[in-house]
């Protein structure tokens, strides 16, 4: 039987049409998809009882109150807490790494002392007496630094460095160091607390408020509060500043202007207030008025800033028309601001009198201290780190003969990088309580990693920015995965080897202590049904509950207070801003605007691994940073898109690639910051630049102080 | 498109306000976490990486000052005519159960990326690689999403998981599953969000705020004339933002 050319066709065809209609196939490419896809090493998701417990974020300056999922025991995840009032449920992308960062690769498994360039593993005895020996060695030249701006662990720190004879205690600088000088010279008293959510026109003069400026998750809460999605805003956002930031994106207007002539904006903005008629019964009103129209009318502004006057007028109209206006002044990148914009923006707070009111800003008390011999915070604030680092790297102030770095990372997230360096280099002996591996850490020697928030307890009391004292409370919600220990358990150990009594003999008594005093204060209660901006506004304040505080706050509430400080002198300091706010030379190159995000973490932190992700491509690109500038500085620099340049100023270069951006003001290099880490893990290792090193440090005239708002850059 | 339109009586929706969208990420490292995406140390490769959400920026064109920037969030858009749907070969994706949200079977799916080539919205990720956390990290995976192993696409699932846990949740409280409280089930992304820039919900039940936010002259969807239907809603005041949504030209 033979088999012809068609019936041949026909048997694959019909083979084929078979195949079709059989199931084998599918099922035989069913079962090679799930085998595939069945590999031993693809972890499998953890089994057992899922809870939900409260804490507080301290990785995140914005301190958001958190809800952490947890499985068998095992934190898996956080989330914002809707009950807390620096959250309401939002989250930052740093405090929601809080639960990740526990297995960081970056992280400090044991005590570890120097070997040499290395390092080796000892125990916490041994490393409790070497401290014991050099620092008792070092008696009457112990310096610190601590990086966290809210925690009761710095009264710890600075009563012990006290009596151990202070060299000085210092905070790393922020927006609160600036703040702080400010408002010592303006004769005030207290912390300085923005209501945002009682405010109506807001108007920002360089804070990033959305981002990293103060208690950054809150205030977008409160933004968004106002903005009905797709109806008429019940609040109006002005930003002033260098770039249209995070924060200007979403800001009804945005005015540019460099981060270096804030003050003069404020100060051309007050002009146009007096011209109005504002007036102010407040010491130093004369001065400021002759300081205005003697050097701040709309031409002079107009000449230092390239803003016009009907803009300044147009401004200056709707905060005096608003119901309750306020303005906040800070610098775009969270540092190296100096007092006079401060004061500058201030004192249209006042000239607006809006001191003390709802949707203006409190004068916010400091809650007391319970360690004997401890500095307060305002003391931690009047120091000046830069000032002090640069002193000794030029041999001008002489090098304390210990330091102990806590939770800071200066080596880093300082400007002058290779100053600082310097300076930490002359200090014989020096400790890290860190958690991660830093670069401040490894020029240490002795590191002594602290648990992270997850497995300690600490606290955050008001965070800078906040419009009501706050407290709320940092739990441990599973043991320490490493060996390590909570720094402020560690530091009362030492002192007690050191015969130094702290009346504490570990920090849980500490925060008891704490609260117990909170108990105390007159107004205060826990944010539950009322919140405190709403008790500004006028609702009654509830009672508290004294013998419940400390159980409603490992609950996940938060203690409040709508309190301020009698003002007894607070002035206008014009004399400050006269000396101080001045035009800026036209820069020959171009000026850097740094910017600073919460997903690329702190000095302190690193890059979150889980964060890494959610940087842009028109940020980082492989290993390369990306710097913005507007097209019209890039012809002048003669610069294309994508080109790969080096940055210079203050004797250090940086890479980068150029991103041809039109929100940036034309003059500027906009450059993020939070890269070029040489330390940490590989989410945060060599990835970029760290263009804060480029920052040179001056001294601000008038106040005094250390600033860094804005560098000339040379780009080749 | 698939020409399959089906319709459900509840039709889960996102409602993002560009307007209120300050660009922070949050939203993204909500999902990663969320959704067990493994931190991945090269990100910044975007041809490889994965991120279910992912923030966009745009920008009006124009030069220096009149230049504009918005932030667009863009989880998977669930469409009504899911061209992914149509184009998958052995059905691993599918939109056939209650809510309308688009489901994506992983161990059906061959890794053809038809479905990644069809979706104009770019949602749909091919794992390149083996998910691999640093080590011990593998404590914090949820337990409510499996892990993808690489070879296979993966996508937003409006956090489907929560959804069983809110019916749940409604079943032990004797109260009727189908019929959710307005914020009983939300997504990861909309949870954390600081802004309060997203909103979730019923699209078609009148107690939910989504109901009436679609509704507002502002609001539109991203590439409308395509006729995917999608389920996730945009709102800006700002026209430009809107026309851009939908990939006006210039000549338009």
């Amino acid at each position: 039987m033979g088999l012809d050319r068609r019936a041949f066709l026909g048997l694959v065809a019909g083979g084929a049409v078979g195949t079709m209609f059989t199931p084998i196939p599918w099922k035989l490419i069913d079962d090679a998809a799930i085998w595939t896809q069945n590999w031993s090493w693809i972890p499998k998701v953890p089994k057992g009882q899922i809870d939900y417990v409260a804490t507080t974020s301290k990785l995140c300056p914005a301190s958001e109150g958190l809800k952490i999922m947890r499985v068998a025991g095992n934190p898996v995840s956080a989330a914002g807490n809707p009950d807390h009032p620096l959250s309401r449920g939002g989250v930052s992308a740093l405090a929601r790494s809080e639960v990740y960062m526990l297995y960081s690769p970056a992280r400090i498994k044991s005590p570890m002392k120097r070997n040499g360039k290395t390092f080796a593993p000892i125990t916490w005895e041994q490393a409790l007496i070497e401290m014991s020996e050099k620092l008792g060695a070092a008696k009457g030249s112990v310096a610190s630094i601590s990086g966290d701006a809210t925690g009761t662990v710095n009264e710890v720190l600075t009563a012990l460095v006290g009596k151990l004879g202070s060299a000085g205690a210092f905070m790393m600088p922020g927006e609160a160091t600036s703040a702080a000088k400010a408002l010592k010279l303006m004769g005030a008293q207290g912390q300085a607390g923005y209501d945002f959510e009682n405010a109506d026109t807001v108007l920002v003069l360089g804070a990033d408020i959305f981002e990293t400026w103060g208690t950054s998750t809150r205030n977008r809460k409160a933004f968004g509060a106002t903005r009905p999605a797709g109806a008429k805003p019940a609040s109006n956002y002005i930003y002033v500043g260098p770039t249209r930031n995070n924060t200007a994106a979403v800001c009804d207007q945005w005015i540019p202007a460099a981060a270096a002539e804030l003050g003069v904006v404020a100060m051309g903005i007050a002009w146009h207030l007096l011209k109005a008629g504002a007036t102010s019964n407040a010491p130093g009103f004369d001065t400021f008025k002759a300081v205005v129209n003697g050097g701040f009318g709309p031409e002079d502004v107009k000449r230092a800033t390239g803003i016009g006057g009907d803009v300044l007028a147009g401004i200056a109209k709707s905060l005096m028309a608003s119901k309750a206006a306020l303005v906040v002044t800070g610098s775009p990148f969270g540092q190296g601001m100096g007092a006079a914009p401060v004061i500058a923006g201030m004192s249209l707070n006042m000239l607006l009198g809006r001191i003390n009111k709802p949707g203006g800003v409190y004068m916010l008390p400091e809650l007391a201290s319970v360690v004997p011999g401890a500095l307060s915070r305002a003391a931690m604030l009047d120091g000046d780190l830069p000032a002090f680092l640069k002193g000794v790297a030029s041999d001008k102030t002489p090098a304390p003969k210990a330091l102990l770095v806590y939770d800071a990372n200066p080596a880093y997230g300082l400007p002058e990088a290779a100053t600082m360096a310097k300076a930490l280099e002359k200090i014989p002996f020096k400790v890290s309580f860190s958690s991660f591996m830093d670069e401040t850490a490894a020029l240490c020697d002795l590191v002594l990693p602290n648990s992270l928030p997850l497995e300690r307890y600490d606290d955050v009391a008001t965070p800078y920015g906040s419009g009501f004292c706050v407290y709320s409370l940092v739990r441990p919600i599973q043991k320490p995965i490493y060996d390590t220990k909570t720094s402020a358990d560690v530091l009362l150990a030492l002192a007690r080897k050191l015969s130094i009594d702290l009346k504490f003999d570990n920090f849980q008594q500490v925060l008891k202590e704490k609260v117990a005093s909170l108990s105390k204060a007159s107004g205060g209660f826990v944010a539950k049904d009322v919140m405190p901006w709403q008790v500004a506004a006028g609702k009654p304040a509830p009672a508290l509950v004294g013998g419940d505080l400390w159980k409603a706050l490992e609950a996940g509430y938060a203690w409040t207070m709508v309190g301020q400080v009698a003002q007894t002198g607070m002035g206008f300091a014009a004399e400050v801003v006269a000396k101080a706010a001045k035009a800026g030379k036209p820069a020959a190159g171009a000026t850097l605007a740094p910017y600073a995000q919460l997903r690329t973490g702190t000095p302190a932190t690193g890059i979150p691994c889980q964060d890494l992700t959610t940087v842009p491509d028109t940020e980082l690109l492989g290993e390369n940073t990306l710097v913005r500038l507007n097209s019209e500085t890039a012809k002048t620099l003669g610069l294309k898109k994508g080109q790969m340049v080096k940055l210079s100023a203050a004797g250090v270069d940086c890479q980068a690639k150029v991103h041809i951006f039109e929100s940036v003001m034309t003059g500027m290099v906009s450059a993020p910051l939070g890269f070029g880490h040489t330390a940490f893990d590989y989410f945060s290792q060599g990835k970029g630049a760290n263009y804060l090193s480029l920052m040179a440090v001056a001294e601000e005239p008038g106040s005094g102080m250390s600033m860094w708002i804005a560098s000339e850059v040379k780009i080749a | 498109m698939s020409g399959q339109k089906k319709e459900f009586p509840i039709t889960w929706g996102m409602v993002i306000d560009i307007d209120k969208c300050t660009g922070c990420g949050a939203c993204m490292a909500s999902c990663q976490t969320e959704n067990n995406v493994e931190p991945q140390r090269d990100a910044s490769n975007k041809l490889r990486s994965t991120s279910w959400m992912t923030v966009y920026e745009l920008t009006n064109g124009k030069s220096y000052p009149d230049h504009d920037i918005a932030y667009l969030p863009r989880p998977c858009q669930q469409c009504g005519n899911p061209p992914c749907v149509s184009v998958c070969p052995v059905i691993a994706t599918e939109k056939n159960e209650n809510g309308g949200i688009v489901s994506q079977v992983y161990p059906r799916c061959i890794g053809c990326r038809y479905c990644v080539a069809a979706c104009p919205y770019h949602v749909r990720y091919f794992g390149w690689f083996d998910p691999v956390w640093p080590e011990g990290m593998e404590k914090t995976l949820s337990p409510l999403t499996s892990v993808r192993p690489r070879g296979v696409v993966e996508k937003c699932s409006f956090c489907h998981h929560r959804w069983t846990l809110a019916k749940d949740a409604a079943r032990a409280a004797g109260k009727d599953p189908e019929d959710l409280a307005d914020g009983a089930y939300v997504t990861s992304c909309v949870q954390n969000c600081p802004s309060g820039a997203l909103a979730f919900g019923d699209l078609k039940n009148p107690k939910h705020k989504v109901h009436e936010l679609i509704k507002s002259p502002y609001a539109y969807r991203l590439l409308e004339r395509l006729g995917t239907d999608t389920q996730v809603y945009y709102i800006s005041r700002r026209e430009w933002v809107r026309k851009l949504g939908d990939n006006y030209l210039k000549s338009e």
